[in-house]
């Protein structure tokens, strides 16, 4: 049976480097690093004081009516402005009535409104139960944002959400690819959401996991990761519906694979199992061999353990082609965005392949014998590229690895 | 879903449950048909300050009935519950998993809320001792997918993993993403269904919202679908089916109890935390799923309803229940256990057992709590009925506006 191909018509993020997929282009072509002193909460009190932080989030210009303002979240302002951004991209702002039966939305979270329930929770110690917002706490579940861009957007097909931690974003893909595939929808809203809170601050700190500075993916001195936040999505779209609307055409969903490794809840299998198989996994979905590869953006988040692993499973999938295969960590721009990061990463992926140039590893000075792969650490690289994998990798082990392409008709990678 | 092809059709093979009404299949299957509710005054923590006192909770669990001290020690309730439901699941459908074969195992787990006790402990921490004050050993038990993390390291496979969280449609979800991993051929077995706990600031977080019984300072208890409902009683548990291609579990020599033979899912326009004006999206949810199971209304015997006591949901699931099988008389037999089992948000491995006991042992659960339905549809009341039912629906409904619905039937 063929499957339906399933192609990339918009795009939209919001993150440190930028409001919008331009700035982030331009973020992602200059090298610019998103990551400096956090000021969305005091952190007098924690090990390190930075992070990549979204700077001046204005309600009322992020999101637009339909959409109401009333009780959202950080991350519902986040997630709602990146979907807007990529509806209008796909041509699809306002959102026309006649598809709404045809459309539903998958995300990829790791918070939520915890930002703001930590407040709530703060109240209710501080008054010893008596007084605190409990009404507030109602509108934070993760799941809320993608229930408040279904109802703004009156969209009635599948909609939920997955939370694996860090590989979040880039599942919520996978799965919406795979309801389009299987004929449940024709336009799926897929992507990930994840603001910065005091407790994910907190949590990461209290496991050493945080470099003091700024992350250095792959380089021999790095000591963490820097956290930052995001929120991105891609408007899905099966091929015969984006050809019917004649609408422009990003690329296209080539295949992804979800692995788990079953060796710590927090440490990678330094053998790199885990990732090995969810990279070939997602191969196999596309019906790809290795060396179609032209790019890969690593999950990278430059704690030691991580990016070991990942430079060794990459180095036994890929062998000597890797030679040839440019490797590169967003995240030493965009910081470590969590939930988001998988689907952040798929939109630097489709902005890699429409503007031509692989994003640098920047702060990445010292090799590491470890790690001696291709990092593209002196600035951004033009290239044409046609495939591109992205690695999203998790605590509790859970790996995905998603596998995007140019679009061409007839399938160019089997030319 | 419904495929001819022998080599795409999903069934169940086996069930996992530790629920409020017991721990084994065996103790589950028993009281659920006797009709038994685990809910009781709750007591793992205080309520005596709050309005509502009533809990379904796991009682008589034994953590290392099911996982060594030394793991024990790692893991929060809601894993533990997990890692013994996902044991139970495996053991019934008599399942090996070893070197062989543990990268073709999975799991798709669904959790509304997660580890609620660690992720408050956490936070407590932060502002009562400061951030230097954290244990990182908590750490990782805090995220919602620890308890899937927990599981595949417990049981030790490595396939497809990954962790539902849409309130009270994470476990269906969960179900219904893994019949489709199978059908794409990416494992061979997979571990799907649901699980939440109670604890204390959840609890009280739900009773302040009014989100649980009673609502309007009436009687506590859970009636579903009754006219003198007040809100659900909150409820915890975990329930993990096994899901496998039928031919998989032919080779293996396995019986399997039912076949998911169509799924649906939709959304309603609504704020998170409403519900949407009417039952639109209930009915789409349905009709995509007897669409995809090629059947229609009157094919089906059973339906294993959403409804937990809540005024609105159980209105609009009941209105689309009335408009969707209105032709039909005396119409399938409908059913809620919720007034057994207390609403625990991921309930979908646990409802999705119940469906597939009634299909294999000719037999619908009761309705515990109901006495005078809201619409004049064909009930269980008091005690269960017999029934030989081909094709069953367990339908799940979300605050917000989620549905999902999933057809289970009878293996020809």
């Amino acid at each position: 049976m063929q499957r339906e191909r399933v192609v990339i018509t918009g795009l939209g993020t919001v993150n440190a480097l930028g409001k919008n997929t331009g700035d982030f282009a331009r973020g992602l072509k200059n090298g610019i690093c998103g990551i400096g002193p956090l000021t969305l909460f005091d952190t007098s009190r924690y090990r390190t004081h930075t992070g990549a932080e979204i700077k001046d989030l204005d309600l009322c210009e992020m999101v637009p009516p339909p959409f109401s303002r009333k009780r959202l979240s950080r991350a519902d302002v986040m997630g709602i402005a990146a979907v807007v951004e990529a509806l209008r991209d796909a041509s699809l702002f306002p959102f026309p009535e006649s598809m709404a039966e045809d459309t539903g939305i998958i995300l990829g979270v790791g918070s939520g409104g915890k930002l703001e329930a930590e407040s709530v929770y703060h109240d209710y110690l501080k008054t010893g139960g008596r007084r605190a917002h409990f009404s507030r706490l109602a509108n934070l579940c993760p799941a809320s944002s993608a229930d408040h861009i279904s109802a703004a957007l009156k969209i009635t097909g599948p909609k939920t959400t997955f939370m694996t931690a860090c590989s979040s974003g880039a599942t919520a893909i996978g799965f919406a690819r795979d309801l389009i595939a299987c004929g449940a929808a024709s336009v799926m809203i897929a992507g990930g959401v994840e603001p910065l809170s005091r407790t994910t601050y907190a949590t990461f700190n209290a496991l050493q996991a945080v470099d003091p500075e700024y992350c250095k993916p792959f380089d021999r001195n790095r000591q963490g990761l820097s956290l930052g936040e995001a929120s991105a999505f891609l408007i899905l779209e099966s091929l015969t519906h984006a050809l019917k609307r004649n609408t422009r055409i990003y690329g296209e969903v080539l295949g992804y694979g979800i692995t788990c490794d079953a060796h710590h809840m927090t440490a990678p299998d330094p053998e790199g199992s885990g990732a090995v198989r969810s990279i070939r996994a997602a191969l196999k979905d596309a019906d790809l061999l290795h060396a179609a590869v032209d790019y890969i953006c690593a999950h990278s988040t430059a704690t030691p353990a991580n990016d070991a692993m990942e430079a060794k499973a990459i180095l036994e999938v890929f062998g000597k082609d890797i030679t040839r295969i440019p490797v590169s960590s967003i995240k030493s721009m965009t910081g470590h965005t969590l939930g988001a990061s998988g689907a952040l990463a798929a939109v630097a992926s489709i902005i890699a392949i429409r503007d031509g140039f692989i994003p640098p590893t920047i702060h990445h000075e010292s090799p590491d014998p470890g790690c001696d792969l291709d990092f593209v650490s002196t600035g951004a690289r033009p290239a044409v590229l046609n495939i591109v994998l992205a690695n999203a990798f998790a605590f509790g082990g859970n790996n995905t690895s998603l596998l995007l392409g140019r679009y061409a008709e007839k399938g160019l990678w089997h030319a | 879903m419904h495929d001819t092809n022998q080599n795409r059709r999903v069934v169940i093979t086996g069930l996992g449950m530790v629920t409020p009404i017991g721990i084994g299949k065996e103790q589950f299957s028993a009281r659920l048909f006797q009709g038994d509710s685990g809910i009781r005054e709750i007591a793992a923590f205080d309520t005596s300050r709050l309005v509502s006192h009533l809990g379904a909770e796991v009682r008589d669990f034994n953590p290392l009935d099911f996982i060594s001290a030394k793991n024990v020690r790692r893991m929060d309730r809601l894993s533990q519950l997990s890692v013994a439901s996902a044991r139970l699941a495996v053991e019934d459908a008599r399942m090996v998993i070893g070197m062989e074969n543990r990268d073709r195992v999975g799991i798709i787990l669904g959790t509304a809320f997660g580890p609620t006790d660690l992720k408050i402990c956490c936070t407590r921490i932060l502002f009562e001792q400061g951030p230097s004050r954290i244990n990182p050993s908590l750490v990782p038990n805090s995220v919602l997918n620890a308890p899937a993390g927990h599981t595949s390291l417990e049981l030790g496979f490595r396939g497809v993993n990954t962790t539902v969280n849409h309130q009270a449609t994470s476990g269906e979800s969960a179900i219904v993403y893994a019949a489709m991993e199978l059908q794409r051929g990416t494992a061979d077995f997979i571990l799907a269904g649901g699980a939440d706990i109670l604890s204390d600031f959840y609890f009280e977080s739900l009773v302040r919202l009014r989100a649980v019984s009673p609502t309007d300072g009436g009687a506590e208890g859970a009636r579903p679908f009754d006219v003198h409902r007040n809100g659900p009683v909150a409820g915890e548990g975990c329930g993990i089916v096994c899901l496998e291609l039928l031919a998989h579990a032919l080779e293996r020599g396995a019986v399997p109890y039912c076949e998911l033979t169509g799924w649906g899912m939709s959304s309603a326009p609504s704020n998170p935390i409403d519900w949407p004006q009417d039952d639109k999206g209930v009915i789409l949810a349905m009709q995509k799923a007897l669409k995809m199971a090629c059947l229609s209304p009157p094919d089906i015997g059973t339906i294993q309803a959403a409804g937990n006591g809540g005024k609105n949901p159980d209105a609009i699931e009941a209105k689309a229940l009335a408009a969707a099988f209105r032709t039909n008389s005396p119409g399938p037999i409908v059913s809620s256990v919720k007034g057994a089992l207390g609403e625990c948000f991921s309930s979908g491995g646990m409802r999705a057992a119940v469906l597939a006991l009634s299909i294999k042992e000719g037999k619908v659960p009761s309705t515990p709590g109901l006495m005078n339905p809201i619409v004049p549809l064909n009930f269980t009341m008091g005690r269960f009925k017999e029934a030989n039912i081909h094709h069953g629906l367990l339908n799940a409904v979300s605050h917000g506006g989620t549905n999902v619905s999933i057809i289970m039937s009878r293996v020809q």
